[in-house]
């Protein structure tokens, strides 16, 4: 029976969602409102139960001795908190200096090792024999050289430059045309599914339970 | 000044350099090299924990928001309290089932196939308002393709014929096409395939390295304290 | 004239001929044929290869918004997994749904596959914050970002994870992904610690991570509804007992989704083209009668 209301329930939440289409009304605006305020109630407890939980309360709780230690990242998390506090906002800066400078140091390391070197590399050592012709490769290593080319605007595009940042433009051209047809299919899957939700699991649970 | 700037920046930089230095350094270097792994392990599990901290800053910020926004009535002001029921009711279901109290055991469904009170708001109410607020977005570019793709130059001309050859050949539609021809039900998706593997790949591959690189210039600006705008402090 | 006229059209119409096109193939399957591309087939490979004494690790980065693309892609991989009784060791780093798409997987799968011995067969061991940290530091040590499995179980009480430590342990990392959380598993884990890495990515992502796909970083790609179409249908005819989960009547699978896609695509491409035969129209008028504007739709 729970699962008969719920689902009639996410039946009526799609459905005032989807009454936008026709025009901005309450119905909606309820919807959008509760959508917001679930999807942060849910963070709460994903945080809560998938982090909090196992990684911070239970090992200080069941075994302070050893995992004291564990007070720095629950004083700096905490502290992130204290810009609510006019007086005291400042002292956020520490913890978010923290937070902010890891995440900055481990991405600077991923996009050069991890993007840069690679990406270069595979521009330049083409494998002779590999899934692509010769031709393939050669047109693949033109255009990663124009696309960077057009990237670059420290130099005027003009001339030589000027020619080369043309022919970059119409690989992106073409590359962002690619990505509109993926878009197109990508969009239209997402709403497959709410009218699969609407028309056949809905029918389906409600004739299960009656 | 020293506390409220200085300090900050000094962090930044040493816990910037964490990530950095430890990827070049083992427990192999004389002197320091036990203190590497007990270092970065160290770090990394704190920022597991902080950054779930963090995720959890803007339920602060819209509570307070939307708290202001009943108190003085302002426009609207009845659907922050939808908003406000929803958060609540779902967070404590939450923080409940974190802790196992009483019927709130865990997030998901019990092993007898039971749905938990937590579970039951988010496969009813979490799941499909989201599923639907996206899946607008379907009708949001069939409009958006048909008001706005104009062939107006060498460019759109290019971007359109690109799209078009992708749409059909990423759907049977692609085979069908040419059908008519004597072999010619695989150009269509043989086309498609060249396209993402070659000129698409070049395209891509040149806007990730000139995003990576761009993303590291600024890493390392602020890293060295020149970029200031996060600790919402002015740059050098 | 009339084509003309065609601009000025009521979005909302668009939006009904949408809402059909997508609904009808629902309820009345065509069953389009499903041609395979090689990113699905050497992602399908690469698990073909693999066997009851190898580890993969399946992370769910995506959320209820790109479910009809990702879960299908999840579920095959499961069953071509499962059925080849191959380990998997489960878990989420997308916020926002990860770890209840997740749940509802294994739900799903556990169902068709009751021998399955959750510690043993499969281990799930939940979300866990700040996704490059939480990755850096599995390949170290798995325990020290997840201590307990969802369910609250010590990883030592699992005899999976007595033998799965960290990267080393690992086969296959196999990222289903909504966003940026597949691009970290390539620049951060398969770039410093080399584990092979395939990923099931969102429509949108997907012309991307050809670059990757290009340079050896990822072994495989899915992309979206057509990429798990595509697993599917190799799934099926390399394994035809798994026929009758693809068979159920009103359960949704990527090859059905393909249909609706199908007449989808169809109506888009039709009503640009229009869109552009009404502009040009419009342009030639205003040429001929001296137009300074030169007749640009408005939009």
């Amino acid at each position: 029976m729970g699962n008969l209301i719920g689902i009639w329930i996410g039946a009526f939440l799609t459905l005032c969602v989807f009454s936008f289409l026709y025009r901005d009304n309450p119905f909606f605006r309820f919807a959008e409102s509760l959508f917001a305020g679930v999807s942060l109630g849910y963070y709460i407890g994903i945080v809560a139960a998938n982090t909090f939980a196992p990684n911070l309360v239970r090992p200080l709780v069941q075994d302070f001795r050893h995992n004291a230690h564990l007070l720095v990242p629950l004083l700096l998390g905490l502290n992130l908190y204290t810009r609510f506090i006019p007086r005291i906002a400042w002292l956020a800066r520490l913890s978010l200096a923290v937070y902010i400078a890891y995440f900055v140091g481990i991405n600077m390391v991923q996009k050069l090792h991890g993007e840069v070197v690679p990406q270069v590399g595979a521009t330049l050592l083409r494998p002779i024999g590999g899934a692509l012709t010769p031709i393939d490769n050669l047109v693949l290593i033109v255009g990663v050289l124009a696309v960077l080319v057009y990237f670059y605007f420290s130099a005027e595009h003009r001339g030589a430059v000027g020619a080369i940042s043309r022919l970059g433009i119409w690989y992106l051209m073409l590359g962002f045309g690619a990505a509109f047809g993926y878009t197109v299919m990508g969009r239209v899957s997402l709403l497959i599914g709410r009218m699969n939700y609407l028309f056949i699991d809905l029918v389906r649970t409600t004739a299960q339970n009656l | 000044m020293f506390w409220k700037v200085r300090l900050p920046l000094l962090l930044t930089a040493l816990v910037g350099l964490v990530p950095i230095v430890t990827f070049f350094l083992t427990d192999r270097v004389p002197l320091i090299g036990p203190a590497v792994p007990f270092v970065r392990d160290r770090v990394e599990r704190y920022m597991i924990i902080i950054a779930g901290f963090a995720l959890l800053l803007g339920v602060v910020n819209v509570l307070q928001g939307n708290l202001r926004r009943i108190e003085r009535r302002l426009p609207g002001w009845p659907f922050a309290i939808s908003l406000l029921a929803g958060l609540l009711v779902m967070g404590v279901f939450g923080i409940l089932s974190a802790f196992r109290v009483g019927p709130f055991q865990g997030l998901l469904a019990t092993p007898d196939g039971r749905a938990t009170p937590f579970y039951w708001m988010t496969i009813h109410m979490f799941n499909p308002l989201q599923a639907a607020m996206f899946s607008l977005l379907a009708f949001y570019i069939a409009s958006a393709a048909f008001r706005s793709f104009r062939v107006r130059n060498v460019e759109a001309t290019i971007l359109l014929t690109a799209a078009f050859v992708v749409m059909l050949g990423r759907t049977p539609l692609g085979e069908y096409v040419l059908a008519w021809i004597p072999g010619g039900e695989r150009w269509v998706p043989r086309l498609t395939d060249w396209i993402m593997a070659v000129p698409n790949t070049a395209a891509q591959r040149g806007v990730i390295i000139g995003a990576a690189l761009g993303a590291a210039s600024l890493s390392l600006r602020v890293i060295l304290g020149i970029e200031r705008s996060y600790l919402g402090l002015k740059g050098e | 004239m009339g084509l003309e006229r065609l601009l000025q059209i009521d979005r909302r119409i668009l939006y009904l001929l949408i809402a059909l096109g997508t609904l009808i193939p629902i309820l009345l399957p065509i069953g389009f044929p499903v041609s395979t591309t090689r990113p699905t087939e050497r992602f399908f490979e690469k698990i073909e290869s693999l066997g009851p004494d190898d580890v993969v690790l399946a992370s769910f980065d995506y959320g209820p918004t790109t479910a009809p693309e990702n879960a299908p892609m999840a579920e095959a991989i499961l069953r071509h997994c499962f059925t080849r009784r191959i380990k998997v060791v489960v878990i989420a780093l997308f916020p926002l749904g990860g770890v209840t798409m997740a749940g509802q997987e294994l739900d799903l799968i556990r169902a068709e596959y009751p021998a399955l011995r959750e510690g043993e067969d499969y281990a799930f061991l939940g979300y866990k914050d700040g996704a490059q940290a939480a990755m850096k530091q599995m390949g170290v040590d798995f325990a020290a970002v997840f201590p307990a499995d969802h369910a609250g179980r010590p990883l030592g009480e699992l005899p999976l994870m007595t033998r799965v430590r960290n990267y080393d342990d690992i086969a296959l990392i196999v990222s289903l992904s909504t966003n940026v959380i597949a691009e970290y598993w390539v620049n951060l884990v398969n770039a410093q610690f080399r584990t092979p890495v395939a990923v099931g990515a969102t429509a949108v992502s997907a012309p991307k991570y050809y670059a990757y796909l290009d340079a050896g970083q990822m072994l495989g790609l899915l992309g979206g509804v057509k990429g798990a179409s595509e697993y599917e249908r190799l799934l099926l005819d390399g394994y035809p007992e798994l026929r009758p989960m693809y068979r159920k009547p009103g359960v949704y699978n990527a090859m059905k989704g393909m249909d609706a896609q199908t007449i989808d695509h169809a109506i888009i491409m039709l009503f640009i083209l229009l869109g552009n035969v009404a502009f040009f129209q419009m342009r030639r008028r205003a040429g001929r009668g001296g137009d300074a504007s030169g007749g640009a739709a408005r939009t």
